[in-house]
């Protein structure tokens, strides 16, 4: 898969999405080509995008030595995951080369609030993708805030 | 009556053109069958193949599976995995995944990122499920030994 609307519809944070909400979705986002021992994300720096994969494998790499590898096409690295409060707070390097689709921080957060029912599906499938993808990355309190991301 | 009118009054037209067919068409199945006979002889010669065709079909197996299959380690390979082994024997059984990489790095193993990935993907390397990752010896040693 190489098409963003392809990704956006196989991926199981955004399958909850209507056709126009992934369009406008969709648009937020640019293609990248990553290759192994990249590093698209650096703890405590500040968070400008979130990734959701292509093809390809990444570590995510959290505090106290925890991580979680990440290979599937649709995989969404974003939201707690990645940062808090405008920071990232993991580290994210590339194990295996492929693409990512990038998206600024802020125009994702600004669609989120924006859209409200999209937004509502998205966190809900978010909660389920995050249980079964990394469930003890899980500590954001309220996760109706965008700032806390 | 004669010629003509005999075959006229006797349908013979239509008669001939009946037979003309069948001839035809017994023809075009003769070739047909004489076409397909080499797949009948190769079943003769090879009756193993006779059950094959009879055999159910295996359930497809799971997709990491096959994955894990799909990665052969080369000479070269198999060694750096058995220096990413005894790194992790100076860790802890439930060890750090971006530690390894780290150690990997300073040691200067070959290709550190794709042969980690390459452990994650024959599951040598395994997740515990709270973040950590485990080493699974059994997999090494029927990978690598």
């Amino acid at each position: 898969m190489s098409n963003i609307k392809e990704i956006l519809k196989e991926s199981s944070v955004f399958i909850c999405l209507g056709e126009d909400e992934r369009v406008s979705l969709a648009q937020l986002f640019e293609k990248r080509e990553i290759q192994a021992g990249d590093i698209l994300a650096t703890a405590e720096d500040a968070a400008q995008y979130f990734f959701l994969l292509n093809n390809g494998t990444v570590l995510l790499a959290m505090d106290e030595g925890k991580s979680v590898v990440l290979n599937k096409a649709g995989d969404f690295i974003g939201f707690e995951l990645l940062s808090a409060k405008g920071i990232y707070r993991t580290t994210l390097t590339v194990l295996e080369s492929g693409s990512v689709f990038a998206v600024p921080t802020q125009d994702f957060l600004a669609f989120i609030q924006k859209e409200s029912v999209a937004a509502t599906a998205i966190m809900t499938a978010w909660q389920g993708y995050l249980d079964k993808t990394a469930s003890f990355a899980k500590n954001i309190e309220d996760i109706s805030l965008p700032y806390n991301f | 009556m004669y010629g003509l009118e005999a075959i006229n009054a006797s349908n013979g037209w239509a008669i001939s053109v009946v037979g003309v067919t069948i001839v035809f068409t017994g023809l075009v199945m003769l070739s047909i069958v004489i076409a397909q006979l080499y797949k009948v002889l190769a079943l003769w010669e090879n009756p193993s193949k006779i059950k094959a065709l009879f055999k159910k079909k295996q359930p497809e197996k799971p997709r990491e599976e096959q994955i894990s299959n799909r990665v052969v380690f080369a000479e070269s390979q198999k060694e750096v995995v058995k220096q990413f082994a005894l790194l992790v024997r100076t860790m802890t059984d439930h060890f750090s995944l971006p530690r390894l990489l780290q150690l990997a790095l300073i040691s200067d193993l070959k290709d550190p990122y794709l042969n980690l990935n390459n452990l994650f993907k024959t599951k040598i390397i395994v997740p515990d499920g709270s973040g950590f990752f485990t080493w699974d010896k059994d997999m090494f040693d029927k990978l690598i030994s």
